[in-house]
């Protein structure tokens, strides 16, 4: 069939489209009529932002409890299962409390991290938390070296609402938990 | 001596005003190429300078004004200085003979003004044309001076297609030449009027539709617009031949390249579309008994038309991939040159037999 298609000549048809330009003013044609029902895709970004997904996975941030204290055991599981060595933790006993440890530094280095989520997963009191913030352009790309305290605060102004303290909504897990001598003792 | 230092002082005024006018439409066309394109791709074009991103084509003038200007070692510098001087004087030259507005003169201190031309010269299209094609001197020069082998090559691209092409412009306004019986502008104008029946396009004996197609595709050629952009082909050549420029240099063949869009599109209305002639006969102004202000319809009739050219050539870069360099030389010469050439051998039967 194709070769018939190609073999057969030039008839009056194809012609008269040939000098008429036809296929190019169809072309044409599709222009003017998006010029005519002109519906631009473009969101003027610095000015209307898009609405996130649900599961939008921006920056990272270290949670707290609702008292106020650190929720990270300093357990190195995000250390572990992060796939671009993002995360280094500096682990420590709790000062008075051998049987709790906690995170003593905790250091971010955000110029890596590819937002795959994993260390959030695999954090065993989800002490790890994904904001929605994006908009980290930077001048100096040390300044993408955060620290435990940058990062809790990313976690302060990301995350309002703070869950209870992990011993009072679970026993098995409470054993990580990390108590200081400025939270009162919890009530029993 | 008062007679003399007056003529000049009208012609430079005459001058100033229309160096003023292309300059302002240079803007306009720089902001309203991206808007229209924008809007035939769906986008908003320039947003952010002003409302509606109006006042972009200023701020690009600041940047480009204020931006650093260099030469590339190697370059040969006085033809690296030159290259832009010498394509944009000619595409600002050519707007001497074009007539703006109706053939009217008025008498200042004994001097006869014929305000809507600066100079009436009986070989006006051939000079529009010499001028045109003294600019490809600007585009090679500014290609070899770069000591880059991108800009030579756009220039020598430029050079091959501006030589193919000029030919075709040549040939295919011979048949308006034929049919108006001179070469002044002013004078093919003036035979246009009274309607757009009388128009060269769709005058009897000889209407010129075929020419005028086949001179547009030449002139968006002739000025290295879209689907013949090959000079300053950026997927291939980085940016052509003026790839090396930068700040005010680079503002010239800007500048040029679109005075020589809007020149074309002048030469194209005031050749096929009547000029500044009104597509009815006679104007408005004059109907409702105001004679006094017809010039102002009459020009407002010719920047209509050179609009819509300049219209054209963004609805087709919006529409329209580059073509290749065979395909483009072989459709110059086997394509346009015989239309254009049976264009004068109609034409000029037409006229012996029935005229």
């Amino acid at each position: 069939m194709a070769s018939t298609a190609t073999t057969k000549r030039l008839n009056l048809h194809e012609w008269f489209k040939t000098i008429t330009f036809y296929e190019i003013l169809v072309g044409m044609k599709a222009t003017l009529s998006h010029l005519l029902n002109y519906r631009p895709v473009t969101l003027q970004y610095p000015h209307e932002k898009r609405t996130l997904p649900d599961n939008y996975r921006g920056m990272l941030a270290l949670l707290r409890y609702d008292d106020g204290t650190e929720k990270c055991v300093g357990c190195d599981l995000c250390e572990a299962a992060c796939p671009s060595r993002v995360i280094r933790v500096v682990s420590a006993e709790v000062p008075g409390e051998p049987t709790k440890r906690y995170s003593k530094e905790y250091y971010m280095d955000m110029t890596r991290c590819l937002f795959c989520g994993m260390c959030v997963d695999a954090c065993p009191v989800d002490a790890l938390g994904m904001t929605r913030e994006f908009e980290w352009a930077v001048y100096d790309k040390r300044q993408l070296h955060l620290n435990k305290q940058q990062l809790l605060a990313i976690g302060d102004r990301s995350f309002p609402v703070r869950e209870k303290r992990l011993e009072l909504q679970h026993p098995n897990v409470a054993f990580f938990n990390v108590a200081f001598k400025h939270v009162p003792p919890k009530p029993d | 001596m008062t007679e003399f230092g007056l003529r000049l002082a009208i012609s430079l005024t005459q001058i100033a005003a229309v160096m003023g006018i292309v300059v302002i439409t240079v803007l306009i066309l720089t902001l309203a190429e991206r808007k229209v394109l924008g809007w035939m791709q769906d986008r908003m074009g320039p947003m952010e300078v002003g409302p509606y991103g109006i006042l972009q084509p200023f701020a690009d003038a600041i940047k480009l004004f204020f931006k650093e200007d260099i030469i590339p070692a190697g370059a040969n510098k006085f033809l690296f200085t030159m290259a832009p001087i010498l394509c944009l004087i000619p595409a600002f030259i050519g707007f001497a003979v074009i007539p703006w507005g109706p053939n009217q003169t008025f008498e200042v201190g004994g001097i006869t003004v014929r305000p809507f031309v600066i100079s009436d010269i009986n070989i006006g299209i051939l000079y529009v044309l010499a001028f045109a094609s003294l600019g490809a001197y600007g585009i090679i020069l500014g290609g070899w001076a770069s000591n880059s082998k991108y800009s030579l090559l756009g220039g020598l691209r430029s050079a091959a297609q501006i030589i193919s092409y000029e030919l075709n412009v040549g040939l295919s306004i011979v048949g308006v030449l034929i049919l108006g019986g001179s070469l002044s502008l002013v004078k093919i104008t003036d035979a246009q009027a009274g309607g757009f029946w009388h128009w060269y396009v769709f005058a009897l004996p000889a209407p010129q539709i075929f020419a005028l197609v086949v001179y547009v595709i030449s002139s968006v050629a002739e000025t290295n617009r879209v689907p013949f952009d090959l000079p300053e082909a950026e997927s291939e050549l980085v940016a052509g031949f003026f790839t090396e420029y930068s700040g005010l240099r680079f503002a010239f063949f800007f500048l040029a390249e679109y005075a020589n869009m809007v020149l074309v599109s002048c030469v194209a209305a005031a050749l096929f579309l009547g000029g500044w002639n009104a597509p009815y006969p006679g104007t408005i102004m004059a109907f409702i008994g105001l004679p006094s202000l017809a010039w102002a319809e009459n020009t407002m009739w010719f920047a209509v038309k050179t609009y819509s050219f300049l219209f054209l050539f963004f609805w087709l870069r919006a529409t329209l991939p580059r073509l290749r360099y065979d395909q483009l030389m072989r459709f110059g010469w086997k394509v346009l040159l015989p239309i254009a050439l049976g264009n004068i051998v109609v034409t000029a039967l037409a006229v012996f037999f029935f005229q």
